[in-house]
C-alpha cells in the first residue's frame, strides 16, 4: 500500500545498476550519501528537513551507479512508519522484486554490536552486502577492528573503513561497489546466527514453507517475535510459538537473543583488545550534564530558537532587499526594452511580480533548513526530543514530534513527511493534523505585507516595537491553538500502536560543512523549482482572469477588473466574507491561495497591476493602502481589517499539498478532509471575531 | 528489582524483560538482553524518559518500558 514511495520506475534496474545504503539512525549514512552521490540526487520536493527517498548517482572511473538512501532503522521488524517502509522494501527484495545489485550496510564503528545487528538482519537475503564501517576516525588504538576476520566471519563480500567526516576511504567503498556489480559470484550467507543445535531443536516445529526456503527459519522466527497483525496465518504463528516456548525459549525475543549471542562472539574476536565499559564517562555526557540539566537545558533550547527566529527575521532581511532590487531592475528593464502589448504586460504583470514576491523568502528558507540541519547532524535535536518527550505526551504529542513541529515553520511538507520517526500512530496523526497551524514560511509574505502597510511602526519599548510583536503575537496565536488542540484531539483519536520512545543520543559532533551545505542547497533549488512552477502558471491563469473580458472604456469609469472574470467570481464571494471585513479582492486572493498561501501576495500583485493602468510596476503596499471602495469612498483596509486577514491566515486550509501529503501518509481521505473542515471553521471564526470585536470596541 | 531502582551513576546487569510483550522485542533489538551491563545516567522528572549507558551508547527509554527491565545488581 506504501509502495508509490518506491515507485519502481524510477529505479530502472536494466539500464543502470543500483544499490541501497542501509544503517542505524545516526551511523553518518546520510552524510556517506550526500558526499557520494553529490548534487546529483533527487529528492522530493520540500525546504525544509526530511527522511524520504532519495536517490544518488555516483561516477567512479569509467562506471557509474545509482545509490538509494533509505531511512535509518534499528532494525527490520518495524517500530515506526519510517522503519516500516525500510522493512516493506527489504521484503520485497527478498521476494526478487527489482533488488539492489549490493546492500551498503553503513556501520558506526564505535558501536559495532548495535550496529551490526542491522546488518545480520539483512544476510538473510540473497543479495551482496558491503560493510561500511564509518567514523572509524572516532575509534582509538585499542579499538582497531580486524577487517578481514569480520569479512569473513560475517562472510560479506567486502568491509571497508571510511570516515566520512575526514573525507577518507570513500574511495575504496566506490571501488567495492564497482567490483560486486561486476562480480558474477554468488552469496554466501546462511543464517549462521542461528546455531545450528537451535535449528535443529526449531526445524520440526516450524511449518514446511518456511523450512524449504533457505532463510526460512530467519523468516520464521521474525514472524514470531512481532506483534503485528498475522492476517492469514495467525494459527500457524500461534502454533510455532507454542513450541517455542515449550522449547524455553520467548519466542519474543529468541531472534534478537540470538543475534547478539552471534555479533557479540564476533565482535569480542574482531575486536579482541578493545577495553569498553558502560562506567566510562564520555566527552558528550559530560556536555549533557548541562545541555539536558533538568533547567539549564530547557532554558538552553529556549534561546537557541530564540536566536533561529531572531535570525530569521533580522538576518535574512539583508539578502531579502537584495532580492527586491533584483526584481525590481529586471522588471525595469522588461518596460524599457520591450514594446508595449500583452507579452510585455503578461511578463511584467503576471510573471515577474508573481514569482518575484515568492523568491524574496528564499533567504528565510535557507536559514531555517541550515539551523535545522545542524540541530540534527549535531545530535543536539535528539536531547531535545529526550527533553521535551513528557511535556509533549502531557499534550498529547510525542517527543519525536519535536522536528516535525519546527520544521513546520518553514513549511508543513516536510514536517509532515519527518512525522515519521514518530513510533505511535495516534501521536504521529495528532502530529500531522496540528502541524499546519505552525505559521509555515508561506506565511511570511502575508504577514509581511499587512504588518508594513497597516501596522504602525511605534517603538513600544527598547527593542520591542509595535510591527515586530504583531509577528510574533501571530505565531504564537498559532503555536498555542495547535498544543491546544492537540490535548483536544488525543481525547477522541483512538490508539492503534501502544506509544513508545526509544531514542539514542549519538555523541556530539562538529556537522560536516560539505554535508551540511548539500542539503540546504537542494532544499533551496527544490523549492525554487516547484513553488516557481505553481507560482507561475497561477500568475498567468489569474492575469488572464484579471485582465479579460475586455470591457470598452469609453462607455463606463469603473475599472474593468470589476468586469472581469475574477472580479465577477470575487464579486460572487463576497457576501460570504464581508462579515470579516474582506472585500472582492481579498476574496480572489484567498481563492486563489488554495494553491499556496503566498500566492495571496502575488495576486494580489497580479490584480493591483493590471488595474493599475500606468506603465510602472505597482509598489503594492502603496497600491493596499490608498484602495478606496468605490461606494462608500472609504479605505478598504484598515488595520483592523488587516488584522483579521493575518489571524485568518494564521488558520486557514490553504495549501493543497499539504491535503495531499496527508492523504499519502494517511492512506485516507478522511484525515485531508477533516483538517480542511476544522480549519476553515478556525479561520473564518477567528477573523470574525476580531473584526467584529474590533467593530464593537470601536476600532474600524 | 527493574531499571527505574538504580540511581544515576548506578550500574547492573539485565536479567530479563517482562511485561508486556510486544515492548520485549524492541529492547532486547536495542541491545537489552540477559547478560548485559547497564548503568543509569540519567532521569528525568515527573517520570519522563530515562538515560542509560548499554553497550557504548546512550539510549533513552520511557519510564514505563524502563520499568520492565528487570536487572541485578
Amino acid at each position: 500500500m506504501r509502495t508509490h514511495f518506491f515507485d519502481k520506475k524510477s529505479i530502472d534496474s536494466t539500464n543502470h545498476p543500483w544499490v541501497a545504503l542501509l544503517g542505524n539512525p545516526n551511523c553518518g549514512k546520510t552524510a556517506i550519501f550526500n558526499i557520494l552521490s553529490g548534487l546529483s540526487q533527487k529528492v522530493s520536493n520540500y525546504p525544509g528537513i526530511t527522511v524520504e527517498k532519495k536517490i544518488g548517482t555516483v561516477k567512479f572511473g569509467k562506471k557509474s551507479f545509482n545509490i538509494l538512501d533509505l531511512p535509518g532503522t534499528y532494525s527490520l521488524s518495524a517500530e515506526s512508519f519510517d522503519e516500516q517502509i525500510v522493512s516493506d522494501q527489504v521484503q520485497n527484495w527478498a521476494k526478487g522484486e527489482n533488488p539492489p545489485a549490493a546492500i551498503i550496510s553503513v556501520v558506526d564503528a564505535s558501536n559495532l554490536s548495535r550496529n551490526l545487528y542491522l546488518t545480520s538482519q539483512l544476510l538473510d537475503l540473497d543479495i551482496p552486502v558491503i560493510v561500511a564501517l564509518n567514523m572509524i576516525d572516532r575509534i582509538d588504538s585499542q579499538a582497531q577492528i580486524d577487517q578481514n576476520s569480520l569479512k569473513t566471519q560475517l562472510s560479506v563480500a567486502a568491509v571497508v573503513l571510511l570516515s566520512a567526516k575526514l573525507n577518507q576511504g570513500l574511495d575504496d567503498l566506490k571501488e567495492a561497489i564497482v567490483t560486486v556489480i561486476n562480480s558474477e559470484e554468488k552469496t554466501n550467507h546462511q543464517s549462521n546466527w542461528i546455531s545450528l543445535p537451535v535449528q535443529n531443536e526449531l526445524k520440526p516445529f516450524i511449518d514446511q514453507q518456511f523450512v524449504s526456503s533457505k532463510f526460512g527459519v530467519a523468516h520464521a522466527l521474525r514472524l514470531v517475535s512481532r506483534n503485528i497483525n498475522h492476517n492469514g496465518n495467525a494459527a500457524q504463528v500461534d502454533s510455532i510459538r507454542n513450541s517455542i516456548s515449550n522449547l524455553g525459549f520467548n519466542p519474543q525475543t529468541l531472534e534478537a537473543t540470538l543475534r547478539y549471542r552471534w555479533i557479540d562472539e564476533i565482535v569480542k574476536s574482531v575486536q579482541s583488545r578493545a577495553k569498553t565499559s558502560i562506567r566510562k564517562i564520555s566527552r558528550s555526557e559530560q556536555w549533557d550534564k548541562i545541555l539536558t540539566h533538568r533547567w539549564f537545558g530547557p532554558i538552553i533550547f529556549v534561546t537557541v530558537l530564540y536566536f533561529i527566529f531572531q535570525s530569521i527575521f533580522t538576518w535574512a532581511t539583508i539578502p531579502m532587499d537584495w532580492i527586491q532590487t533584483g526584481i525590481d531592475w529586471v522588471s525595469a528593464f522588461v518596460l524599457k526594452n520591450m514594446f508595449p502589448g500583452m507579452l510585455r504586460d503578461v511578463l511584467v504583470e503576471g510573471i515577474i511580480g508573481g514569482v518575484g514576491a515568492i523568491v524574496i523568502f528564499l533567504p528565510q528558507i535557507l536559514i531555517l533548513s541550515l539551523f535545522l540541519t545542524i540541530m540534527e547532524d549535531t545530535g543536539y535535536m535528539a536531547r531535545v526530543a529526550f527533553m521535551l518527550d513528557k511535556s509533549m505526551t502531557k499534550m498529547g504529542l510525542h517527543g519525536k514530534s519535536i522536528l516535525p513541529l519546527m520544521s513546520g515553520y518553514a513549511c508543513a511538507i516536510p514536517g509532515i513527511m519527518s512525522t515519521r520517526t514518530i513510533d505511535s500512530w495516534k501521536e504521529r496523526l495528532i502530529t500531522i493534523l496540528i502541524l499546519p497551524l505552525m505559521s509555515c514560511s508561506a506565511r511570511l509574505p502575508v504577514y509581511t505585507l499587512l504588518i508594513s502597510a497597516f501596522i504602525p511602526p511605534i517603538t513600544l519599548s527598547g527593542y520591542l516595537n509595535l510591527q515586530g510583536l504583531t509577528l510574533v503575537v501571530m505565531y504564537f496565536l498559532g503555536t498555542a491553538t495547535a498544543l491546544i488542540l492537540a490535548k483536544v484531539f488525543s481525547k477522541f483519536i483512538k490508539e492503534k500502536t501502544s506509544s513508545s520512545f526509544v531514542l539514542e543520543l549519538p555523541p556530539y559532533h562538529v556537522p560536516i560543512p560539505r554535508s551540511v551545505l548539500r542539503h540546504v542547497l537542494i532544499r533551496g533549488k527544490l523549492f525554487l523549482i516547484n513553488a516557481g512552477k505553481i507560482i507561475m502558471a497561477i500568475s498567468i491563469v489569474l492575469w488572464f482572469l484579471a485582465s479579460f473580458p475586455k470591457v470598452d472604456q469609453s462607455i463606463t469609469d469603473v475599472n474593468p477588473i470589476h468586469y472581469s472574470y475574477a472580479g465577477k467570481i470575487g464579486h460572487a464571494i463576497e457576501p460570504v466574507i464581508r462579515p470579516l471585513g474582506f472585500d472582492w479582492k481579498i476574496g480572489i486572493g484567498l481563492l486563489t491561495s488554495f494553491a499556496a498561501r503566498e500566492v495571496m501576495v502575488s495576486t494580489m500583485a497580479t490584480i493591483y497591476n493590471v488595474e493599475a493602468t500606468g506603465d510602472n510596476i505597482v509598489n503594492l503596499r502603496e497600491a493596499m493602502r490608498s484602495d478606496v471602495d468605490v461606494k462608500t469612498g472609504m479605505p478598504v483596509y484598515t488595520p483592523l481589517v488587516a488584522l483579521a486577514l493575518m489571524v485568518f491566515y494564521v488558520f486557514a486550509a490553504q495549501c493543497m499539498a499539504t491535503f495531499a501529503i496527508v492523504r499519502q501518509e494517511t492512506n485516507s481521505w478522511k484525515w485531508p478532509l477533516f483538517m480542511i473542515a476544522y480549519l476553515t471553521i478556525l479561520a473564518y471564526l477567528g477573523a470574525l471575531f476580531v473584526y467584529q470585536g474590533g467593530l464593537l470596541l470601536g476600532f474600524s | 528489582m527493574t531499571l527505574i531502582d538504580l540511581n544515576p551513576g548506578e550500574t547492573a546487569t539485565i536479567n530479563g524483560i517482562s511485561g508486556k510483550s510486544y515492548r520485549q522485542n524492541r529492547l532486547v533489538e536495542l541491545g537489552l538482553l540477559a547478560g548485559t551491563e547497564v548503568r543509569m545516567v540519567k532521569q528525568t522528572p515527573f517520570n519522563g524518559p530515562v538515560e542509560i549507558k548499554i553497550r557504548n551508547s546512550y539510549l533513552t527509554i520511557r519510564w514505563n518500558d524502563a520499568r520492565q527491565v528487570d536487572i541485578v545488581v
